[in-house]
């Protein structure tokens, strides 16, 4: 009789790490973690170092292809889920083939998200989330000596550190959506400006982009509201991510902006958890959801999803006020924001 | 006055020099005395020797039996192939020089048995060669075995309660196989397998002869002399060579009607 | 000059027009200036339902043999392919057709069996290839042009070797094939991630165009044959010389010559007997089924002869055998086959070359040995595809062989005279004053049937000394190797020939003091050529698709030891990395 077979969509640290304990915990199962993406599960928290050039290509990756194959999991990357039937239990892949399954966890975290008004220079901006993204950096700062970065979240703050140690001439637009999902209060806000600008960081606050050209390949000229014009060489946009959950919209999973899911990372659907950046995690003791944020946290939802998966009873240990700590500074995370 | 010794050398003289024996080898038939293998050797070589054909332009093919020593006779260039192969050996050489005239020669058992299956082959290419089947119902070379032309009920040392298989028709056979000039005719007429062979040599096309022989040295049941004299006879007058269902018709009802019985006109 | 040395495979089902796009794309390659050798497998059944699996070798130097290993597998057909994953390279890539018809079950699909560490690349080639002319028939072509743009190859030859196919089916079929791979190039450039792609490019070509063509082993021995002046050709169909037969079925009657079919593989080899025997030059093609047919006559041909050229297509055996798989063992049927001592000679190319070289040389070999000669190939040869430069015969290869008798003879001649060669002048029909009769009995030297026991003893010297006296003319072993003294030398015949050499040459950049003795003349063979390459080395190998080590048994005796047998009869060729593997063996 062949074991179940466990599914993991996602190879991020959440992911990953869900697909290695049900591996551990269920060595009769079959287990495939599925991603979109190439390549070995690498950490998204790395990737400024990365582009600093502090860490080899190699050391970006927790795992490689040849570690699922060791732990004779299926690894299937480069291969995207268009649907999912949480009742039929069985998941579509984009090229048409269509896998049942008896568990499944979902892992999709986000992608960068760019606001509405923005998005018509959308095409001028780069965002840095994937390994393909940070090649894309490395190549255009090897041309550029100016950097302009908008917006303002967790990301931004450790490639502005990263951007200084290159060298690198760095605008800092802040917006009234930086540290998106948090809330900025004006004393935080005050305090980061202070801080970027203590480190040679031209931080411009309180103003709206209002067009955007480029002049050649690696140049653009960028105009505020106040008519100050400003060139540089590359302009990247940080507006925290969005849970890249699109293709579940009509499969009767519930969602909001996550996917949402109880204290055991459960959707609802008897089998299907979802956890990392993509789910909003009910707090029993808020009556609301809320979203967890850092890799380390990712890699603990990781292992928790997979535990109750296999019938386990964890809830993730989160305080109705969770701290965590970003550039020296204490952050409170626990409230949901609109956004 | 000249004595019968006198007359008799002048007349062996006058033979030796003319050519009429230069179509023999030097080698002297190794058939047994009586055999009727002489009587179609004799027609054949005159038939050779009317038309005037260029021993060096003739070859001969044959099987294996004692028909097939045939070639060492004659004095033309010739093949001794193996049992059964003749006809494919023969179609080689004709197609290869078109100038040559070329005659296949092989006994029952070689053409019947073993080569059986080539003769159809060679007649629906109608390769223009010449083939003559020498049947005496048996495998002489080989000491008196039955061969697929015997008779039900033949008894040799191979078959001692007689055999139970009934015989092929050779002519009927070649008629079937669409040959497109089939003759049957008798050693003990030399004269008739002459113009016969002269008309098929003549013939651009496969010609068929089908010549019942004695084995005077093992089949003294069958194919005697005295039987084949009692049952041979000419094809009547009103037989048309052209029609090819008489002529069959005529092989199936009358196994011993003599000469050609089919010849398809050429357009 | 960049190393290129790829594997292309296109898999599909039988209808997917799978041999057809392989086609293309080694005509393509070939004209761009790259080496390479191709070999297809078809399904076996006449109806032919089943796998088509079209292998390409392609790269800058001259390919001696396939690899083990597939570096592009392109797919038609998922269920098919399957069977195509265990042979990838590490670092293959995939490409199949992301946009199936329908849903299939998990799988069902190749993404669902390639290991992580593959490339695997989807491309719609159905639906492009239904855009693009409307309908999905081109599917084939949109795959090769995705090939073809992944992996930056100009599409000027692809153009060419297409509109050179269709063009005979008008304009409007040409058009919608090069619509169809022009759509595939066209996606995969714009659509595919150029860092993929860019870890994909080869170089463009590195090679000077010359006259290169793309030829078979058959059609090799076709030409050679009508290069050799063949003006009769007798056959019967049978696998795998069949396509000898049809090819020279077309063009003999252009050259004024003819080709009959005939009953079956016994009156084939009498007629080109026969045809010889009158001076014509023939030749029959077969197999070992049909070899062993022929024996009869074939011993007939030593005793009386006669000469004949035979091209023995090897497939799997014994009696039917295989009929679609490759393999070597006809040796012993070609070399002793038949009652008696009836040495002839037998011969064995090891590449396309060499098939046209040796079938045009069997002719005069036949002619001046009066023998008949025995040219040895297999299905791998035969249907492999090489693109070599266009061989020519040069006029001395292809004058008569016959050794005619000194006018001064006639009327005195002896066909069978015993001369000091063992050659015995022979006359040919319409020669006046030189009528002699051939014959398979024991005869003197004038021809006559004899069975005294001198003569049998002295026709039988005069016939076997004539045979060895043909080694002068016969292609020599030929030596590759670097050292003099070696620690492994590798012996092969055939199609093995060029897996042993590739083995060799490998095990030499590792460093193991290898070599390889070619040996194309198998009977009669040069023993002190052979067994001078033995000395020097200290253990010989030799491989062979064949299970009873037939080379191994003819010439084994020649070395101081036991020799190493290396047999294989898998049906497929002989892979280089199996004899690699036994030479490392040897030497540890």
């Amino acid at each position: 009789m062949p074991g179940p077979h466990f599914v993991v969509i996602g190879n991020g640290p959440a992911g990953n790490e869900a697909a290695l304990t049900l591996r551990e915990k269920a060595p009769d199962a079959r287990v495939t973690i599925i991603t979109r993406n190439l390549g070995g599960s690498y950490r998204p928290h790395l990737i400024p170092e990365f582009i600093a050039g502090n860490i080899p290509e190699k050391g970006l990756f927790a795992v490689t292809p040849d570690t699922y194959t060791e732990k004779n999991i299926k690894f299937r990357h480069g291969q995207r889920v268009v649907d999912l039937d949480p009742e039929k239990k069985t998941l579509t892949l984009d090229h048409k083939e269509v896998i049942p399954f008896d568990g499944v966890i979902i892992a999709v975290g986000g992608m960068p998200r760019i606001p509405e008004y923005l998005k018509v220079f959308e095409h001028s901006m780069l965002t840095l989330k994937t390994m393909e993204d940070a090649r894309r950096w490395i190549s255009t700062l090897a041309e550029t000596d100016s950097v302009l970065l908008i917006g303002g979240d967790l990301t931004s703050l450790a490639v502005t550190k990263a951007l200084l140690s290159l060298g690198k001439k760095i605008y800092f637009m802040l917006t009234e959506h930086a540290f998106w999902p948090l809330r900025p209060d004006e004393a935080l806000f005050a305090e980061v400006s202070d801080r970027l600008a203590c480190k040679g960081v031209d931080v411009i606050s309180g103003k709206t982009l209002e067009g955007l050209a480029s002049t050649s390949e690696n140049s653009f000229i960028v105009r505020f509201d106040d008519r100050r014009e400003l060139e540089v060489g590359m302009i990247g946009a940080f507006f925290g991510l969005a849970p890249d959950i699109g293709f579940l919209r009509r499969s009767g999973i519930r969602m909001d902006r996550g996917l949402l899911v109880d204290e055991y990372l459960c959707t609802g659907f008897e089998g299907v958890y979802a956890t990392g950046d993509c789910a909003q995690i009910y707090h029993p003791e808020l009556r609301d959801y809320w979203v967890s944020i850092g890799y380390a946290n990712a890699e603990v939802l990781g292992r928790t999803a997979a535990n109750n998966l296999l019938g386990g009873k964890d809830q993730t240990a989160v305080a109705a006020e969770s701290i965590f700590e970003a550039e020296g500074i204490n952050v409170n995370t626990s409230w949901w924001m609109e956004f | 006055m000249k004595t019968s010794g006198r007359i008799l050398a002048e007349k062996v003289s006058k033979i030796k020099n003319s050519d009429v024996f230069s179509i023999r080898s030097h080698n002297l038939p190794t058939w047994c005395p009586g055999c009727g293998y002489f009587g179609i050797h004799q027609g054949l070589n005159n038939a050779i020797q009317r038309l005037e054909l260029p021993h060096h332009k003739t070859v001969t093919v044959s099987g294996i039996g004692c028909a097939g020593r045939y070639p060492f006779f004659a004095n033309t260039y010739g093949l001794h192939t193996v049992h059964g192969r003749a006809l494919p050996v023969a179609t080689g050489v004709k197609l290869a020089n078109p100038d040559l005239t070329v005659f296949a020669v092989g006994g029952d058992g070689d053409g019947l048995g073993i080569g059986g299956g080539h003769i159809p082959h060679i007649a629906r290419r109608d390769i223009d060669v010449t083939y003559l089947l020498f049947d005496n119902s048996i495998y002489g070379l080989t000491k008196g075995q039955p061969s697929p032309s015997s008779p039900t009920g033949f008894k040799t040392k191979a078959s001692p309660y007689g055999t139970t298989e009934a015989p092929l028709n050779a002519t009927l056979m070649a008629l079937s196989y669409g040959a497109t000039f089939v003759a049957r005719l008798f050693a003990g007429d030399p004269d008739a397998i002459t113009d016969a062979i002269v008309e098929g040599i003549q013939h651009k096309g496969f010609s068929f002869f089908h010549i019942y022989s004695t084995c005077v040295t093992f089949d003294k049941q069958f194919k005697t002399w005295d039987h084949l004299h009692e049952w041979v006879h000419p094809l009547s007058d009103e037989h048309d060579p052209t029609n090819l269902k008489q002529a069959m018709n005529e092989a199936l009802e009358d196994h011993f009607s003599l000469g050609i019985l089919y010849r398809r006109q050429k357009e | 000059m960049p190393h290129v040395d790829l594997t292309i495979e296109i898999c599909g089902m039988s209808g997917d027009g799978t041999i057809a796009a392989g086609a293309l794309l080694n005509g393509a390659l070939s004209r761009a200036g790259f080496s390479l050798m191709a070999f297809d497998s078809y399904p076996a059944e006449i109806r032919g339902f089943g796998r088509c699996v079209t292998r390409t070798r392609v790269g800058v130097e001259e390919m001696v043999a396939l690899t083990s290993e597939t570096h592009v597998l392109i797919s038609l057909d998922d269920e098919q392919s399957l069977s195509r994953i265990p042979f990838l390279a590490r670092s293959a890539t995939v490409f199949f057709d992301n946009r199936p018809p329908s849903y299939v079950p998990e799988g069902q699909s190749i993404a669902a069996h390639v290991e992580p560490h593959i490339t695997l690349l989807g491309i719609p080639f159905g639906n492009l290839a239904a855009e693009a002319t409307g309908t999905t028939r081109g599917r084939n072509l949109t795959a090769l042009g995705a090939f073809a743009g992944a992996f930056d190859l100009p599409s000027e030859p692809f153009h060419e070797v297409i509109r050179k196919k269709f063009d005979p089916k008008g304009e409007k079929v040409a058009q919608a094939n090069i619509k169809s791979f022009d759509a595939g190039v066209q996606y995969a450039r714009e659509k595919l991630d150029p860092s993929i792609r860019g870890i994909l490019s080869l170089p463009q070509k590195t090679m000077e165009k010359d006259d290169r063509e793309l030829l078979s082993g058959n059609m090799a021995i076709a030409r050679g044959a009508l290069d050799a002046g063949l003006k009769l050709y007798f056959g019967y169909p049978i696998t795998p010389a069949t396509p000898i037969m049809e090819y020279l079925a077309k063009v003999l009657p252009e050259r004024g010559g003819r080709l009959l079919q005939m009953e079956d593989e016994i009156s084939s080899i009498g007629a080109v007997l026969g045809s010889f025997y009158a001076g014509s030059r023939a030749m029959t093609a077969t197999s070992g089924p049909g070899l062993s047919l022929m024996t009869e006559l074939i011993t007939h041909g030593v005793m009386a002869e006669i000469p004949a050229v035979i091209i023995d297509a090897q497939r799997g055996g014994p009696a039917t055998g295989l009929p679609t798989k490759s393999e070597q063992s006809d040796l012993h049927a070609a070399v002793f086959g038949g009652p008696g001592d009836s040495a002839r000679i037998v011969i064995a190319p090891t590449n396309v070359s060499e098939c046209y070289e040796y079938t045009v040389k069997s002719f005069q070999l036949a002619e001046k040995y009066q023998t008949p000669v025995i040219v040895l190939t297999d299905f791998f040869l035969d249907n492999r595809v090489e693109n070599v430069s266009m061989p020519h015969a040069a006029p001395e290869e292809i004058s008569d062989g016959n050794v005619y008798p000194d006018p001064a003879l006639k009327g005195h001649y002896r066909r069978f005279e015993r001369t000091e060669s063992g050659i015995s002048p022979r006359s040919i029909p319409g020669m006046e004053g030189f009528i002699f009769t051939t014959t398979g009995l024991e005869h003197t030297e004038k021809g006559i049937p004899d069975y005294a026991p001198q003569n049998h003893m002295q026709m039988s010297e005069k016939r076997h000394r004539k045979i060895t006296g043909a080694l002068a003319e016969l292609p020599v072993p030929k030596e590759f190797s670097q050292k003099e003294s070696l620690d492994v030398g590798v012996i092969a015949w055939g199609s093995t020939f060029g897996s042993a050499l590739e083995a060799v040459r490998k095990a030499e950049k590792k460093g193991i003091r290898a070599g390889a003795l070619k040996i194309t003349s198998i009977f009669p063979y040069h023993a002190d050529s052979i067994r001078g390459f033995m000395e020097r080395c200290g253990e010989i190998l030799i491989p062979e698709l064949n299970y009873e080590g037939q080379l191994a048994n003819l010439i084994g005796h020649l070395f101081g030891k036991e020799v190493t047998r290396l047999n294989r009869v898998t049906g497929e060729p002989f892979p280089a990395s199996i004899i690699l593997k036994k030479i490392e063996s040897l030497v540890t």
